[in-house]
């Protein structure tokens, strides 16, 4: 509460001073910044989706073009998609928590819990992603 | 009065975004399985996508899916604006148009959902 107080008078740019600001602050700032990446993938999602009214051949050529990209480069971004909706999804769950008045007095302990569990799901997700693009283990 | 009142709606836009938000890893898990996973490409084709939206359950879940979530991201942005500096008037303005976009965006969803619905499926 403190941080986010000291957050309003400093402006958004401070989300950027993680140095001696402590986990907190960097788990605050990084949950903002992770859902705006979120939002605007959000709506390029539905951009994608519209064209299904555009036809068989059309989507079906999108869906092709935006799966791999030039030189795979769109895999890498889905990746590092995955890595942002993770981490958001984990720090969320932890802040739902403490909406509901649970583990307010141990945010620290239950940040990392929630981001490791995070990480590996996320590990677990990318394994079964890299089977569709003829990366086997 | 006022104070409280905001007070009171701030507790409660921050309570409704926890509980979509917990929602959305339910329906995120199932969307990600469904929609990029059981059909063995990272993403649905037209075809799978039409047969899919067929099915009444699959049909309100992705709407709701799509209420939902698009709530949840629209009232964190707000959040967000509503925790930076400027004036109180522009929040209120900023939080008006953010929520006329939301509004917009689930009318677009639902009738766009509709039309693909009605879309025959290619043999």
């Amino acid at each position: 509460m403190v941080e986010a107080n000291k957050e309003i008078k400093e402006g958004i740019w401070s989300w950027a001073k993680f140095l001696r600001k402590g986990i907190g602050y960097f788990a605050f700032a990084l949950h903002r910044l992770t859902g705006i990446v979120i939002l605007f993938y959000l709506y390029l999602h539905y951009t994608v989706l519209s064209n299904l009214l555009r036809g068989q051949a059309s989507y079906n050529a999108i869906v092709r073009s935006i799966t791999y990209g030039p030189y795979d480069s769109f895999l890498v971004l889905d990746f590092l998609l995955a890595l942002v909706i993770f981490y958001h999804g984990a720090n969320g769950v932890r802040l739902a928590l403490n909406e509901f008045g649970i583990g307010l007095n141990h945010n620290k302990a239950l940040f990392y819990t929630f981001e490791i569990i995070a990480m590996i799901l996320l590990g677990i997700f990318d394994y079964y992603a890299l089977q569709f693009v003829g990366v086997g283990f | 009065m006022g104070a409280k009142t905001e007070m009171r709606y701030g507790s409660l836009s921050r309570f409704f975004q926890a509980i979509t938000g917990l929602f959305i890893i339910f329906f995120l898990g199932v969307h990600l399985f469904a929609a990029h996973i059981n059909f063995g490409h990272p993403v649905a084709f037209f075809n799978s996508v039409l047969l899919q939206l067929r099915d009444p359950w699959w049909f309100a879940f992705f709407l709701i899916f799509v209420y939902v979530i698009t709530y949840h991201g629209i009232n964190g942005l707000k959040n967000l604006i509503d925790d930076t500096s400027i004036s109180v008037r522009a929040k209120r303005r900023i939080g008006i148009i953010l929520y006329i976009i939301y509004f917009i965006t689930i009318i677009y969803g639902t009738i766009l959902t509709i039309l693909v619905v009605q879309i025959p499926v290619p043999s």
